[in-house]
């Protein structure tokens, strides 16, 4: 090797040297506030966990694994954590169903279809808070629109307290998360379709394949990334998210409608409790996280993840 | 090796710089945060910040008497922030958790075990002494902020509320009754106002949130006790459990409540006591006004049924309002508080549509709250009213144990022994 090719290796080994340094302290900005806002907390709530720990002072003490045990024993929070399954998984699949049908209604070509796309965001740019009000009283036993509805059409039979019976309780609360829910999966798969290439659906049609056909073999593969990747985002945030709970039904009637997020949060303001509910949500988490990983590899498998 | 030294201070500079703005942000949002309560030194104004929450938030009338007494105290300027009563506990304990409690807070009765246990609550004896309206105020009032009778008192009564009975005379007209004074007598009236066909209900019962106060009403007018004279928790013995049942069995024998009773709350029972649903209602001053508005001569207030009239009981519950053990301004703090709960103050204020019952005596002698049933028959329950025992459990109680709870056993899935037994062991670990 000549001592030009020596000067031109040790050049470019030096410049691969510098960009790689260079990478990493452009990056420790941002590392350093993923670290404080996301990385502390984490630590913290995994360390009281471990605790006994009260809010309002008082000794911290060591417990080791008694919160997690105790926890685990508890007949409340296998309720919880069943209720949080049918609730994220139920929720999510619906928001997806009739997202996508959403979604391809609003491919379609009609007039004011500008207008319909933006009325559809309605139910998901509404405040929990005001979304909880007024399905409170949509589905309120006495004054409720639904049961009115149901008693009109001579199905008074079918009229009940949604939110006071256990069997209706979860469901109902999982009616008004779905209805907020749609619009979301509608827009994510809507922009989706829009990057379908015309000319992949011409040539299906010219092939004489059916409309259904044209959607399963042709759209669906191009928008499945976006399915996939919106579904895992709704199923860790609909596993957390629990504003309606707490509006409408505080976990009752009994445990019927208590999730782990609410669990976890009347354990920590109600009975002052940080350890027990620390643990609650340190397990919600390996378990979602487990979740994510299997998804993740799923995806990595069939290669969504490199298009 | 110089290029290289050269492109790494250019960097390292542009790091420094990057964390730099990045620290100074963070600095300028924390002292943002505690700037409300330093002194401002040169004109020696002490600022006091001061929390609450309001039983009508659509008139804020503890911001404007926050206004008053800032314009009449030039040497403290009080800050108060109004949220709402739901997120109220919640915000106070992370507020105190992460040293950001405000000088001072309104502060319900429930909560003085809890807090004044982790010793966070300021002691008031030295200033109340001291205080001119002190002996204006009932001592059954000054033991609502206190966790036993030798204890140091930690609120200051500001308003009080006793639970009594709201009727509706033209549905007890129409069915020839009369309000009832014992429990048979509700039962019965109860059962004969009630028609399901027509969605027809005698009692408005509330078995969701908030609804811990109209049970314990109707508890302690039925003889039961939470804690005995010796300060041990008798919220489980056999009295107890008997009127217990009889409250469970209004919804789940006698059916005169409506179906939705288990997760009923306020909304839902004033409107169908509005709309005439339901016959009678169990609450307090602080629907009144609303009340009379919406219905006129047709409203009717008598005191809560008793199981045994010769010995009557009803709930009451204090609000009042503390200093944070943290505040830096503790004599300036408690000359807003004492002001709050002084004639002008309190006159304001239960004269408004967040009105409650008055605790200095000589402002509840007034004869616009001695000739108003409302306010009158309020008054007179003051006797035997009791409030919720200052135990640290009361907190998780009225949180979430009653609730959940009450809700198990209107639905059956658990009996009133075991119901009671659940909130005396949540009561006693707390101790």
């Amino acid at each position: 090797m000549d001592t030009v090719t020596q000067v031109a290796i040790a050049d470019v080994k030096r410049r691969h040297r510098e960009s790689g340094l260079r990478s990493i302290w452009y990056l420790l900005p941002a590392g350093v506030i993923v670290a404080l806002v996301i990385g502390y907390p984490v630590l913290r709530a995994v360390m009281l966990s471990f605790f006994r720990f009260s809010p309002l002072g008082g000794s911290v003490t060591f417990v080791g694994m008694h919160n997690y045990v105790q926890v685990l024993t508890s007949r409340q929070f296998g309720a919880a954590a069943l209720h949080s399954v049918i609730w994220t998984f139920g929720v999510v699949a619906f928001q997806f169903v009739f997202g996508l049908i959403g979604a391809v209604l609003l491919n379609q070509k009609f007039r004011g279809r500008g207008i319909v796309r933006g009325l559809v965001l309605i139910p998901w740019a509404t405040p929990s808070v005001l979304a909880a009000m007024m399905w409170m009283w949509i589905l309120d036993a006495n004054y409720g629109v639904l049961n009115d509805l149901l008693t009109r059409l001579g199905l008074a039979f079918l009229a009940r307290p949604w939110f006071s019976q256990p069997h209706t309780a979860l469901p109902a609360l999982m009616l008004i998360d779905v209805w907020q829910g749609i619009p979301f999966f509608a827009v994510m798969l809507l922009a989706a379709m829009q990057t379908i290439p015309d000319d992949l659906v011409e040539a299906s049609k010219l092939d004489g394949a059916t409309a259904w056909k044209t959607f399963w073999s042709v759209k669906f593969p191009i928008i499945l990334p976006t399915c996939l990747i919106t579904t895992l985002l709704r199923i860790v945030w609909t596993a957390s998210y629990m504003d309606l709970i707490l509006i409408i039904t505080q976990g009752g009637p009994g445990y019927a409608s208590l999730t782990i997020p609410a669990d976890a949060y009347y354990t920590a303001y109600s009975d002052l409790n940080f350890g027990g509910a620390t643990a609650m949500a340190v397990i919600q988490a390996i378990v979602l996280l487990g979740v994510v990983m299997v998804y993740l590899k799923l995806l990595s498998k069939q290669g969504i993840l490199d298009k | 090796m110089f290029h290289f030294w050269k492109s790494f201070r250019r960097q390292t500079r542009v790091v420094i710089s990057s964390l730099t703005v990045l620290m100074m942000i963070l600095v300028t949002a924390c002292g943002t945060s505690n700037s409300g309560s330093n002194t401002t030194a040169t004109n020696q104004v002490q600022t006091v910040n001061y929390w609450y929450w309001l039983d009508d938030p659509s008139h804020n009338t503890i911001q404007d008497l926050i206004d008053q007494f800032n314009m009449t105290h030039p040497n403290i300027h009080v800050v108060g922030r109004l949220i709402p009563f739901n997120n109220y506990q919640q915000t106070l304990i992370n507020a105190v958790s992460s040293g950001n409690a405000p000088d001072a807070a309104r502060f319900k009765d429930w909560w003085v075990g809890q807090f004044a246990q982790n010793h966070l609550l300021t002691p008031l004896d030295s200033y109340t002494k001291q205080w001119q309206y002190t002996s204006d105020i009932l001592p059954q009032y000054w033991d609502t902020g206190r966790t036993s009778s030798s204890s140091p008192i930690y609120m200051l009564p500001n308003e009080y509320i006793t639970f009594y009975l709201y009727y509706r005379k033209d549905l007890f007209a129409k069915a020839h009754l009369t309000p009832p004074k014992t429990f048979d007598e509700f039962l019965s009236d109860a059962q004969k106002l009630t028609d399901p066909a027509k969605h027809q209900y005698g009692f408005a019962m509330r078995g969701g949130a908030g609804g811990q106060d109209q049970w314990y009403a109707f508890m302690l007018a039925g003889g039961a006790r939470m804690v005995d004279s010796n300060g041990n928790i008798v919220v489980n013995n056999q009295k107890a459990v008997q009127v217990n049942q009889w409250y469970i069995d209004l919804f789940r024998k006698y059916h005169v409540a409506p179906p939705s009773s288990v997760t009923d709350s306020y909304a839902q029972l004033l409107a169908d006591f509005e709309n005439g649903t339901v016959a009678m209602m169990a609450h307090h001053i602080g629907s009144y006004a609303l009340l009379q508005q919406k219905l006129g001569d047709n409203l009717g207030v008598v005191p809560m049924p008793q199981a045994d009239p010769s010995n009557p009981a009803t709930m009451g519950s204090m609000s009042g309002n503390v200093i944070m053990d943290s505040s830096q301004h503790k004599t300036a703090a408690w000359t807003f508080i004492s002001w709050l709960s002084s004639p002008t103050a309190i006159d304001v204020l239960d004269r408004s549509t967040n009105a409650q019952l008055p605790v200095l005596q000589s402002v509840a002698n007034e004869p616009f709250f001695q000739s108003n049933t409302g306010w009158k028959v309020a008054i007179e329950e003051e006797k035997y009213a009791h409030v919720w025992p200052p135990l640290p459990g009361v907190g998780a109680v009225s949180g979430h144990v009653w609730e959940q709870t009450m809700d198990q056993a209107l639905l059956g899935q658990i009996s009133s022994q075991q119901m009671l037994d659940q909130i005396a062991a949540t009561l006693k670990s707390g101790q």
